[in-house]
């Protein structure tokens, strides 16, 4: 019998699911997060999930993680105290940024900026310098930076980042000063540029490096202590954790570049929510994942994920491998209000947070909340079946009855307010990730999951036009779910500006992919991937001379071979015409190749339901009036553990389950397909 | 699609408000991804816009100037049209300088017009005399370069070849300017279609109405910020460009404001003459509305959509043939400077009204560089890159160093300079002591230090090199800004804050440094734990912590000495007495450094050498 476990440790509550591989069953724990040390509630949840599927911890084979520590960490300032070493006459590169301040006008008065996560006081210039070709124009002084380092390691740094211009196109110096710490410091972890982001742009590479090596005391702690707790409690399995891009790494991995798995949740997200797609036929899926302060969205076309090199991690741009998710601060404890200069309905970015929360959840929160407009008009029922809280009605109506008041509307039309608002902001962002890259929504299902996503879905799959809109049956934890069905993954990739021109010659492009895919297939050895299950693919990043920003294409080496250089212009200029409406006379030039080493997993199947004798109506636990678009209308509440495969249902209708509540709108209907998903559709 | 409402209620407006800011910020990603010149890719020198179809402003930066081109376009509007004009004397000034591209499309639904997208950048060439075509001594626009009146670019959805041929044989980066071209155009095509998708979601009618509404919104929320924040009584304030690119100058802008009831003056009656130099900056009223509203709106509520709706409640008096409002044909390529300095004057002048809210001035421009020449393949490269320099003390916190006082403006990096152009750039920092004492510390100034690896030509434009960016409160001012050449051979040159067409040669040296900003309020009360820490940073000196905060450090450990501090301090205070609202650093003289230039300049060119020749 082979088990594998994903564990989610998320700011609440740490998300455990046990994948049975020969039949597809799963089993579900939730158990309280323990941000003290994560480690109370992952060892609770594990015990607890082995009586339930009734196994020994030594039966589990993988186990899968992923982890907010080093994100918290980020976020909450609490890394480790970092060393930076950069290229004479740059000291100031992180003080400096690029010089962004927000819009609009006058932005910059109310700008709050973070300290850099390397302080001045700890940077020091190194004697050396590259041509951008990678030729060394100054050698570098060994003996300043030696000095520098017994200065650094002196004044107490915890953590060391190398970072010089030009060091993508030769690591030379960036290794050597490597080698030279490891010789004085040999108890400091080093990061270096080359290694970490070897890509040109000096401020984001020397950030994501320096970023790497804020969290990476922290992380490595984190990791050596779960791993110890895991032994103890018999379980000798491999331990894998999941990267931003969805891929998986070794535990050793992730303790020396942990600003790879800075956003593992979103993405175990996204590659669930792929996976769902697909199960029920539709492998192209819109996936939005709403929690209590956020909201996720991202596009997974025919099965791919896509992968975007940039992301922000509070106020910093982080230049490593993400599942190109969109963050934005509309979530069900974002706060509405009425700014008294112009009147208008403001929902969000605040949250009220778990603490107090919104003003339903009695805990002194008294401003009006989207989970509090949902209560209001009776989209989320007073009590969850089988939740632990109930919900104080009073408290929501007094909120959003002062929200009414200012803009003149009753509670009911202020409640509807907040959440159109809500909806609009999501709107956006799923537009971002779709319209806005000349992606037609409408040929995508909308996966919706998080806490709070079931709720809104029918009403987004209404503005954006995605059908169906499914509601995979364990909304509260699918980031664990993608865990479990995540692959090896790792990048290598080599800055390589080209212009596209007689001098380039397939064979150059060629020779290198070979060679970045020869790293590739070494690493996937080494991780213990047999040959069969490896996987290698290839992308160059391609745009017009001097443009600023890239396009992947998906290469393979015969493909280039058949047809030449000459088809990668011929698909970027349809991509971008595609996008921007021109093809300029502009030669193309070539900016990055990349190899992505892919350790395939096993195959395997969700446990598939037989059809369910009796109708949808059996699973009525109760009837209310309901408020929808300005009229109170009666509509059933189901208990969904109690609907089964090839139920219909028409909305208006609510779906309670444990953690969350599914709406469905008055025009629509809803099926339960044979993995138990809820497919929403409008009605014909 | 869905969800069609017949009337349009307060969430409506609210709704199409948010899709309006995402239009909005499609334009600027869209424009941003496939434009080519790095000063709008990278640096985001471009500017959208979505319009009634009278042409107020619904959403957008820098308030409409539709108007006045629908006055003067008299051969019909079409759907499929796209116009294209750069001419600052052709549109009312809604761009004011001839490197800016603007691009105008009507919204036609089912034939009628429902409103207009509209964006303009700045781009690189567009011919006269000078590569960058910004030439710091034009005396008239026709110095400058190619002005394009008011043409279809597109006919009817037909792209207007021979338009865009003509103009494009004038440019010296003409790939670039096409790429930019062809990106703005996009950029109004996509907000053009997302109008259109509001109106299949929520009935034309109702979008319409949605747009007086958000206007309507903004008149209200105005009407009430003027009476808070506006005096009865007239007050002023002025400060000074430093001189025109001909030796010209000071030049004085001068701002006077009041209410009446809950209407808004703002007089300019007492702004220098106009310059013989390009340094004229048009000004448009709508534009100066949409900053005043801007400014007084951002403290309230910075998630309003900014709009136009309140331009009735503000008035502005600008006299004829001064610095701002120049008669034609008055050369205008160099109006960065005013431009910046009038949010200096503004921010000063309202602030008289409510100190608490206001901040120190700042760097006060747009510092640019332009560097041209051949590589040694043979082929022309030109840059243009815009600096920063020192972000204001502020209520809020320290200004930033070396930032971007402009939103949204990034620098180029390093790696890309040197991988793009014949440059080192040997150094890149903050420039020490230059940021103004406070209790809030000014930002400092920007040191960027370049090595010419070809020969070629550079300009030079900046400003505050004789003016200093003032401090509010009793914070000090901020330094001006210097630039100074070094020769292969070791001979240093200073160099005006404005010049073109100085030759370089390989190996040469250019030390750009940019003016910091004011602080604000007083640096004796700024704790001394947060001066010493600037010491250590090396953004502040430990001469500059004695002199302006009375910060005593011991020399070799850096410590704070609290005792010598304290009575250091109070004698300090003892000596200056109380605390002015504004501390301006010296009045500029007239013409110092500069006339030394100019009389070198004249002797180089009599010679037949040197720094003033023009490329043919």
């Amino acid at each position: 019998m082979a088990y594998r476990l994903g564990i989610d440790v998320g700011g609440t509550f740490t998300d455990l699911l046990l994948l049975d591989v020969q039949s597809g069953k799963t089993f579900l724990v939730k158990t309280p997060s323990t941000p003290q040390d994560p480690s109370v509630g992952i060892m609770e949840g594990i015990e607890r999930i082995c009586q339930v599927a009734g196994l020994s911890p030594g039966e589990i084979a993988q186990v899968l993680h992923g982890t907010t520590v080093a994100t918290n960490a980020v976020l909450e300032g609490k890394g480790a105290r970092v060393g930076l070493l950069t290229t004479e006459g740059y000291r100031y590169i992180l003080h400096l940024a690029r010089s962004w301040t927000p819009g609009p006008l006058f932005g910059w008065i109310i700008m709050k900026k973070p300290e850099p996560l390397a302080a001045i006081e700890d940077t020091r210039e190194v004697e050396e310098r590259l041509s951008p070709t990678g030729e060394v124009v100054r050698p570098l002084n060994e003996e300043k930076v030696r000095r520098d380092i017994i200065d650094l390691r002196d004044r107490g740094i915890e953590s060391l980042t190398v970072s010089l211009l030009h060091s993508y196109a030769n690591p030379v110096h960036e290794r050597r000063i490597k080698e030279l710490a490891a010789e004085l410091c040999p108890d400091i972890p080093i990061s270096i540029s080359s290694e970490i982001l070897p890509e040109f742009r000096e401020y984001e590479r020397t950030l994501t490096t320096v970023m790497n090596a804020y969290v990476k005391p922290k992380v490595r702690s984190y990791f050596l202590n779960f791993e110890r707790k895991l032994r103890e409690a018999g379980i000798n399995s491999v331990v894998n954790v999941v990267r931003s891009d969805g891929g998986l790494m070794t535990l050793r991995a992730a303790q020396d570049r942990p600003v790879y798995g800075l956003l593992s949740g979103p993405a175990g997200g996204v590659v669930a929510a792929a996976y769902v797609g697909r199960l029920a036929g539709h492998p192209s899926v819109l996936s939005l994942d709403m929690g209590g302060t956020s909201t996720d969205v991202a596009l997974t076309r025919n099965g791919q994920l896509t992968i975007a090199r940039e992301t922000k991690v509070g106020y910093y741009p982080v230049k490593s491998p993400s599942v190109d998710v969109q963050t934005i601060g509309a979530g069900g404890g974002s706060i509405a209000h009425v700014p008294e200069v112009t009147g208008a309905l403001r929902v969000g970015p605040q949250s009220a947070g778990a603490d107090p929360g919104p003003a339903c959840y009695g805990r002194g929160g008294q401003e009006a909340t989207v989970t509090d407009a949902n209560l209001v008009l009776g989209h989320l029922p007073p009590q969850l079946v089988g939740g632990e809280m109930s919900l104080d009605v009073d408290a929501a109506h007094r909120a959003v009855e002062r929200i009414g008041r200012r803009l003149g509307l009753d509670v009911h039309q202020a409640a509807q307010g907040i959440l159109d608002i809500v909806n609009e902001n999501m709107f956006g962002a799923l537009r971002l990730v779709s319209v806005e890259r000349g992606i037609d929504p409408r040929e995508f299902a909308l996966v919706a999951f998080g806490g709070a996503g079931p709720m809104h879905a029918n009403a987004l799959g209404r503005l954006i036009g995605s059908w169906p809109v499914i509601i995979p049956p364990d909304p509260g934890v699918l980031s664990a779910l993608g865990f479990l069905i995540s692959e090896f993954k790792n990048e290598f990739a080599q800055t390589f500006i080209r212009v596209m021109d007689d001098r380039l010659t397939l064979d150059e492009v060629l020779s290198t992919m070979d060679r970045l895919g020869e790293e590739a297939r070494q690493w996937l050895i080494e991780e213990g991937i047999p040959p069969q299950d490896q996987d290698i693919r290839f992308n160059i990043d391609v745009r017009y001379y001097r443009q600023g920003y890239e396009i992947p294409l998906d290469v393979t080496h015969d493909q280039l071979r058949r047809e030449g250089l000459a088809s990668l212009k011929r698909r970027f200029d349809e991509i971008h015409h595609q996008l921007y409406g021109f093809i300029p006379a502009t030669p193309m030039e070539l900016v990055n190749i990349r190899a992505i080493g892919v350790g395939r997993i096993k195959h395997f199947e969700l446990h598939k339901h037989e059809p369910a004798p009796g109708e949808a109506a059996e699973a009525i636990i109760d009837q209310h009036r309901i408020y929808f678009d300005g009229e109170f209308i009666p509509t059933p509440i189901y208990d969904r553990s109690r609907l089964g495969v090839g139920h219909q249902l028409t909305g208006p209708a609510i779906i309670t389950q444990y953690d969350t509540t599914t709406v469905v709108l008055p025009g629509y209907q809803c099926t339960v397909d044979e993995y138990l998903n809820l497919l929403i559709r409008p009605q014909t | 699609m869905s969800t069609q409402r017949t009337k349009l209620d307060k969430i409506t407006l609210d709704i199409i408000e948010n899709a309006l800011r995402n239009a909005r910020h499609e334009m600027d990603a869209v424009v941003f991804r496939s434009a080519m010149s790095p000063v709008i890719r990278e640096q985001h020198d471009a500017f959208p816009m979505i319009c009634t179809p009278d042409g107020r402003m619904v959403v957008g930066q820098f308030g409409s100037y539709i108007s006045g081109f629908i006055k003067e376009w008299k051969r019909g509007i079409h759907p499929g049209d796209i116009f294209l004009t750069s001419d600052p004397y052709k549109c009312q000034a809604a761009i004011s300088h001839i490197n800016d591209w603007l691009v105008l499309m009507p919204i036609f639904r089912d034939g009628e017009l429902i409103g207009w997208a509209s964006q303009f950048g700045h781009t690189l060439d567009i011919g006269g005399p000078v590569p960058g075509s910004l030439p710091t001594d034009a005396t008239t626009i026709y110095g400058e370069g190619v002005r394009i009146p008011p043409v279809k670019l597109f006919d009817q959805g037909r792209l207007n070849e021979d338009v865009l041929d003509l103009i494009l044989n004038n440019s010296r980066t003409p790939e670039m300017n096409y790429f930019d071209l062809m990106a703005i155009v996009a950029g109004c095509r996509t907000a053009a279609r997302r109008v259109l998708e509001l109106c299949d979601r929520f009935g034309k009618e109702t979008v319409m109405e949605a747009f007086e509404a958000l206007l309507d919104r903004t008149y209200r929320a105005m009407s009430q910020l003027i009476v808070k924040n506006l005096p009865e009584e007239p007050v002023s304030f002025e400060d000074y460009v430093d001189d025109d690119g001909r030796g010209n100058g000071p030049y004085k802008m001068k701002l006077t404001i009041w209410r009446e009831g809950d209407h808004g003056y703002f007089d300019w009656t007492g702004t220098d003459p106009q310059a013989p130099g390009p340094i004229n900056f048009y000004l448009s009223e709508e534009m100066f509305k949409m900053f005043i509203g801007v400014y007084l709106i951002m403290v309230f509520d910075p998630q309003i959509l900014f709009n136009d709706g309140f331009y009735p409640l503000l008035h502005i008096i600008i006299p004829e043939g001064s610095l701002l409002r120049p008669k034609f044909p008055a050369a205008l390529g160099c109006r960065t400077h005013a431009l910046a300095r009038l949010f200096d004057v503004l921010g000063g002048a309202l602030g008289r009204q409510a100190p608490e809210l206001t901040t120190a001035a700042g760097y006060g421009t747009s510092p640019y560089l332009l560097y041209n020449g051949y590589d040694e393949n043979g082929e022309f490269f030109h840059l243009m890159e815009i600096s920063f320099g020192g972000i204001p003390g502020r209520p809020v916190d320290d200004g930033l160093d070396a930032h971007s006082w402009w939103p949204l403006f990034e620098n180029i990096p390093t790696e890309y300079l040197e991988s793009y152009y014949p440059l080192t750039i040997e150094q890149y920092g903050s420039m020490i002591d230059s940021g103004g004492a406070g209790f809030h510390r000014g930002g400092n100034g920007v040191i960027k230090v370049y090595r010419f690896e070809a020969d070629g030509e550079i300009a030079i434009h900046d400003d505050r090199e004789r003016s200093h960016p003032w401090g509010v409160l009793g914070g000090l001012p901020g330094a001006p800004s210097s630039k100074l050449l070094i020769r292969k051979n070791g001979e240093r040159v200073p160099l005006p804050s404005k010049v073109s067409c100085v030759k370089v040669e390989k190996g040469d040296r250019l030390i750009y440094v940019t003016a910091g900003a004011g602080g604000w309020k007083d640096p004796l009360d700024r704790p001394p734990e947060k001066v010493q820490k600037d010491v250590i940073r090396k953004l502040v000196s430990l001469e500059k912590a004695r002199r302006d905060y009375g910060v005593v450090l011991d020399p070799k450990t850096l410590e704070i000495d609290h005792r010598a501090t304290e009575s250091l301090r109070a004698k300090m205070r003892r000596e200056r007495g109380p605390v002015p609202t504004f501390t301006f650093g010296p009045t500029p003289e007239p013409i110092g450094v500069m006339a030394e230039y100019y009389s070198r300049k004249a002797r180089e060119e009599t010679a037949g050498a040197g720094v003033g020749d023009r490329r043919a």
